[in-house]
């Protein structure tokens, strides 16, 4: 407060929480409405695949209680094995729905816990905004929050994992995630007990709610292992890591899924391993000040050594003895981005879980991807024990982003902080002086703009009143640019501002375009009128299902539709999303890269009643099964290398076709016959050729074939999805078997048949004369 | 003592009726069967005159035993079309309508009109997708009636002129999709000759299993409707599988139910169509001058033994239906509502949602219906519940769309209770709010951080 008077400042502290909560107001408003472009152009419906999941649990849970919901083991799920989905959920996201449901209806609100579970992930990202916004104004400056608490609102990243519909663990848990580092980082700075333990108990509402919790788990003690390493030991450390630690550790047991895991796998054992280094430091310290300094350093030099030992020893031991867990494969796939691949086929098949390519950088953090290098830079200037804490955000979450896409989210929240603290400074060094004309310049421009322009426009007006803590550095600065004039900085001003402006639009753009659409419902602009048309053959299929097959009917299909089929059809699945039993999916990938004979085999022992499949080729859907197809068989071959080989469904020159070129394993297998039966008579128009697939932009080489051990038993009006009934065995006529197929050889029977060995001869037999009378026997 | 003189005056009541009855006598009796749809409407004028020239009062009409369960309505109306009361009581196996004529004259010219349901069978049971619905009507070619019928003609219309065979009574006569029998002279009371049509008939057999009707009332304008529909295509079933391909080449697909037409009310508005899935995008709405014109078609078309289930639902303005002199309210609308052109209702339930505090509820039915006894409806900001009331029925066709009428009163001050509600509200909120920030919890005094 160096240069505002104290009369200033005291009406600065209203105005300053009023701007606070003014811009978090909007922030929320604003972050909540741009995620809700699917609701206003389709419906309020749950989106993709897990959310289905998550809302049939949540369904199920309001409908029978807690514990019922703990105890449920899913018979329809995994048949014929189960799941026991208690055991095996974060049950977080439900508790929290569930929670929401009961409180509205307590009150004689009936909101339907589907509009519930819709509605929920925005508006949760309100609440993600202000635990980003307490983060970084711990971490920096109550600027920089209300600047990363406005980026994190609408960037494309978290908007992705989060918009109305997409009912799915990320949507609380990046709240939760943010909420407990910043609990994490406040405990830190006043060593109190009391903030840690909420730390702890925001890390047991994180680990509810979703398997990232292992991030904060191994980040936070790397955090104290990097203050250690830098001699930033305090009390405060030992205070709030050893409380955070063990309530965490005991609070993270109590969810069914997680159970003894952090004591008992390699993941947890960092955060095990600082805690001890940890209090052996502190009896070391203790011990410094009891002993002289000669002994001391003896004994320290052989205490840390024999510590790093022990603990080491102990954790290989206890590794190689089984006791603790190895690292898991899904774990190895973050360092070894080829790991998957090899080894893991089913995690590889997922798109979510490929590397991340630079252009989804740049798509989904826009400005901020620049910008947040700089924000790392200031850190690091400025260290101090917090921010030694969101470089190793920082770093880590970068790396992870790079292995897979669907990390991004865990870099997005440190992305909206770096940049929340690089534009905060760079406002800070060219709005500091000639407040008056710039700020009015400003303010006419970011009216016209959206409110993120809008809420940065105020947070310079509290920047200049409040915040003075970094000035001195940039005095320095602002002494030879005022040389320059304050036409220099107001072109900065602006050129800052219009960047801001465009990474709203693009957030916006980004919104709409590639991230609102619930991808159970299609829909279309027809070039001709412009109309907009909705294709809604996955909904269509589904209730039929549900409709018109029996309740206790079994339905086949890759996993990717378990979970939609069991929430919208209510039918029992083979195999869903949750993929936990990979020779159950290869079972199902074989039955549909085998020959409709041989599937049928598999098909019976399974107790199939119907066989899904999703077919693009007359509306040109490119995620349909056939371009799964690969997957399937490369999983299929995972377990089956004797029956299944990847290269049968190559030609000869190492292409995969469906056309008459293409090989005749894949001509043949029930994959194939399903997607294309009757296809070769349809005519897409009327100079096209019949059979013509538009997804891959060729004519289908097996046109005439029948099917012998299934039939159609509906199809959608678009054709993208088909579902054939399983025929029982007495419903066909087995087609007749060829000589060479035979078990029983003919040739065989034949040979034996002379009179002495002949089987079943009576040995006082009448023999039988044409013509003449027997003889009686007495 | 007291019930045997009381039997005994009943025996004699009821001898005196027969043997009055006895001399009445079917003049000309003309019977028009309108078999074209999946319903059987009946429309039999009858003349009827006593032979001794006394006034008749009471006409008996039979509906045999086997016949009751689908017979979903019935009316009698005298020649200018006014209702005419009747009793149902069951003789012999028989069910007797006694129809009362209140200006008895001695000549009585009426008609009788009965609708029934699922008479029509299938036949064969099953069908391929590409085959021909076929369907026989069996039933009495003579009137059933308790009276000696001099003159009597039947005329049949069927949806199309494919008949594959027909009762073959003379005299009768065939032209294109009409069969007209008679005229048979001199029928003996209570006698039987089968009529057996097997046609072709390919309009929708389309049933609604289960209808939940539930009618809210808002005393600030609106009338909400929400309508469960489980719907069933009761024809023929399908045989074998189903084919797009043949579907999509072949438009026609006779017995294949894509869409119908509901009728709403001309006011109604915020239409919605949905099913436990969400929005079903694939309809159309028409607003006309006096109704509301939906088509709807399901997700998927109905084929034989297909069903599906949906909700329709929709706000009506309340000044249309809801009527009130002070604080008494009288409510009149619709008990079921149009579903599609020959509708068949095999069990329905209508709720009606009054607001809080609602007292002497009365309602009048246009036919018999069941009710149910009351429950509380608990919705936004109520306290103590609103009532619901609960009625059912069974086997209804479109003749049962009617009004009913219900009266109940209601203080308008109520109205105030739900916006004061709020309001208390808030304002415990925010004056909670501005004490508790006043106020210092803390245990100790905090000490800002060092950095």
């Amino acid at each position: 407060m160096n240069h505002s008077p104290g009369l200033v400042s005291r009406r600065s502290v209203g105005y300053k929480s009023l701007i606070t909560f003014t811009v978090l107001l909007i922030a929320w408003l604003a972050g909540f409405s741009s995620r809700l472009f699917a609701v206003i152009r389709f419906e309020s419906i749950i989106h993709e695949f897990d959310p289905w999941f998550n809302y049939r649990a949540t369904g199920y849970m309001v409908q029978h209680g807690f514990y019922k919901f703990l105890n449920w083991f899913d018979e329809r799920a995994w048949y014929p094995l189960g799941r026991i989905v208690g055991g095996t959920v974060y049950p977080g996201l439900m508790i929290t729905s569930g929670c929401i449901h009961y409180i509205l209806h307590t009150l004689n609100i009936p909101i339907h816990i589907r509009d519930i579970c819709v509605f929920l992930a925005p508006i949760f990202s309100g609440l993600t905004s202000i635990s980003t916004y307490l983060l970084t104004s711990e971490l920096w400056s109550r600027g920089a929050g209300l600047f990363a608490a406005s980026f994190i609102a609408i960037v494309p990243g978290y908007i992705s994992r989060s918009v109305a519909g997409s009912y799915d663990n990320e949507g609380i848990a990046i709240f939760a995630l943010q909420f407990t580092y910043f609990l994490w980082v406040r405990s830190l700075k006043t060593g109190s007990v009391f903030w840690s333990a909420g730390a702890a108990l925001s890390y047991f509402y994180m680990v509810s709610a979703w398997g990232g919790y292992v991030f904060i788990t191994n980040l936070i003690p790397l955090h104290v292992f990097v203050l250690l390493l830098m001699g930033r030991y305090s009390e405060r450390i030992l205070t709030s890591y050893s409380t955070f630690y063990i309530l965490g550790l005991l609070l993270s047991m109590q969810i069914p899924f997680v159970g003894f895991q952090p004591i008992r796998t390699s993941e947890h054992m960092a955060a095990l391993g600082i805690f001890v280094l940890l209090l052996i430091i502190a009896v070391l310290r203790h011990l410094q000040s009891v002993l002289s300094r000669s002994e001391y350093r003896k004994i320290y030099l052989f205490g840390v050594i024999a510590a790093a030992v022990i603990v080491f020893t102990g954790v290989v031991i206890l590794t190689v003895l089984g006791v603790i867990a190895p690292w898991s494969g899904r774990f190895y796939s973050l360092w070894d981005t080829g790991y998957a691949k090899i080894h893991i086929p089913i995690i590889a098949s997922v798109s979510e879980h490929q590397p991340t390519t630079w252009f989804s950088f740049f798509f989904d953090l826009h400005i901020l991807a620049c910008s947040f290098p700089v924000g790392i830079w200031y850190c690091i200037k400025n260290v101090n024990d917090e921010r030694v804490f969101v470089i190793l955000y920082a770093i880590s979450a970068v790396y992870f982003a790079g292995v897979m896409v669907r990390l991004m989210l865990t870099l997005t929240p440190v992305v909206c902080i770096l940049a929340g603290i690089a534009f905060s400074n760079l406002f800070e060094v060219f709005l500091k002086e000639d407040n008056n004309s710039n700020t009015f310049a400003h303010k006419t421009i970011s009216y016209v703009e959206d409110h993120d322009d809008n809420s940065m426009e105020k947070k310079n007006l509290y920047d200049k009143a409040g915040k003075v803590k970094f000035r001195p550095k940039h005095d320095t600065l602002h002494e030879t640019r005022s040389g320059i004039g304050s036409n220099l900085k107001s072109v900065i001003i602006l050129a800052i501002l219009m960047i801001l402006m465009m990474f709203a639009v693009h957030c916006t753009w980004v919104t709409s375009n590639a991230y609102s659409s619930p991808s159970i419902v299609l829909a279309f602009h027809n070039n001709q009128d412009g109309s907009r048309n909705i294709l809604d053959d996955f909904r269509e299929a589904y209730y039929w299902l549900s409709q018109n097959t029996d309740d206790n009917a079994r339905i086949m299909s890759w996993w990717d539709y378990g979970y939609q089929i069991a929430g919208m059809a209510n039918r029992t699945t083979l195999v869903d999303n949750n993929t936990w039993n990979n020779s159950h999916i290869a079972l199902v990938g074989k039955a549909m890269s085998s020959t409709e004979e041989k599937s049928y085999e598999i098909m019976t022992s399974l107790d199939v009643d119907y066989v899904l499949v999703i077919f693009g080729g007359v509306i040109g859907y490119s995620g349909d099964d056939i371009n799964k197809f690969l997957w399937m068989v490369r999983i299929a071959e995972g377990e089956h290398p004797k029956d299944i080989k990847e290269s049968d469904y190559f030609t000869d020159r190492g292409e995969f076709r469906i056309d008459s070129e293409g090989a005749p394993a894949l001509l043949n297998c029930l994959m194939y016959k399903l997607s294309y039966y009757r296809f070769g008579e349809l005519k897409l128009d009327y100079r096209g050729p019949a059979g013509y697939d538009r997804t891959r932009n060729a004519i289908i080489g097996n046109k005439d074939f029948e099917l012998t051990y299934l039939e159609e038993a509906y199809t959608t009006e678009h054709w993208l999805v088909r579902i054939y009934r399983v025929k029982k065995p007495n419903e066909f006529n087995r087609p007749s078997l060829k000589l060479s197929e035979r078990i029983l050889t003919p040739t065989n029977y034949i040979t034996k048949k002379n009179p002495k060995r002949r089987k079943g001869y009576i040995r006082s037999r009448p023999t039988v004369i044409k013509g003449k009378r027997t003889k009686k026997l007495q | 003592m007291k019930t045997n003189r009381c039997s005994i005056l009943l025996i004699l009541i009821f001898y005196t009726i027969c043997l009055t009855q006895a001399k009445i006598i079917n003049k000309n009796v003309e019977r028009s069967l309108d078999i074209s749809t999946q319903l059987v409407k009946e429309l039999t004028k009858i003349t009827a005159t006593n032979s001794d020239g006394k006034p008749i009062s009471v006409y008996t009409f039979i509906v045999p035993a086997a016949d009751r369960k689908n017979l979903a309505f019935i009316a009698a109306r005298d020649e200018n079309k006014k209702e005419l009361k009747y009793t149902e009581k069951v003789v012999d196996g028989n069910h007797q309508f006694s129809i009362a004529f209140p200006k008895s004259t001695a000549t009585e010219v009426f008609t009788i009109e009965a609708v029934y349901t699922k008479k029509l069978i299938p036949h064969p049971s099953q069908i391929p997708q590409s085959g021909k619905q076929l369907v026989r009507y069996e039933g009495n070619l003579y009137l059933n009636s308790l009276y000696e019928t001099k003159s009597q003609k039947l005329s049949v219309l069927l949806s199309s002129a494919n008949i594959l065979s027909y009762t073959q009574t003379k005299p009768f006569n065939v032209a294109s999709n009409k069969i007209k029998y008679g005229p048979y002279e001199n029928i003996e009371a209570l006698s039987n000759q089968s009529l057996v049509i097997h046609y072709e008939n390919e309009r929708p057999f389309l049933t609604t299993t289960r209808l939940e009707r539930i009618i809210e009332v808002s005393h600030w304008g609106n009338i909400a409707v929400k309508e469960n529909l489980y719907m069933e295509h009761t024809g023929a079933l399908l045989k074998g599988s189903f084919s797009r391909y043949e579907f999509q080449k072949d438009a026609r697909s006779g017995h294949a139910i894509k869409s119908y037409k509901t009728i709403l009310p001309a006011s109604a508005s915020d239409v919605y169509y949905r099913d436990t899935n969400g929005n079903i995008s694939t309809s159309n709405m028409k607003v006309m001058r006096d109704f509301v014109e939906l088509e709807l078609r399901p997700r998927f078309p109905l084929f034989g033994g297909w069903k599906t289930h949906y909700t329709l639902g929709y706000n009506i303005p309340s000044f249309e239906y809801l009527f009130n002199a002070g604080d008494n309210y009288q409510l009149k609308m619709r008990l079921i509502d149009h579903i599609y052109n020959d509708m068949v209702i095999d069990e329905a339930e209508i709720k009606i949602i009054l607001p809080e505090g609602v007292s002497n509820i009365e309602i009048t039915t246009p036919y018999p219906v069941k009710r149910l006894p009351n429950e509380v409806h608990y919705t936004y900001l109520d306290t103590v519940g609103r009532p619901v009331i609960i009625m059912s029925s069974k086997n209804l066709v479109e003749n049962h769309i009617a009004n009913f009428n219900l009266k109940y009163s209601f203080s308008k001050i109520t109205l105030l209770q739900e916006p004061l509600l709020v309001v208390a509200f808030f304002f415990i909120i925010f004056i909670i709010a501005i004490i508790s920030i006043r106020l210092d919890f803390s245990i100790s005094t905090t000490h800002s951080h060092k950095d």
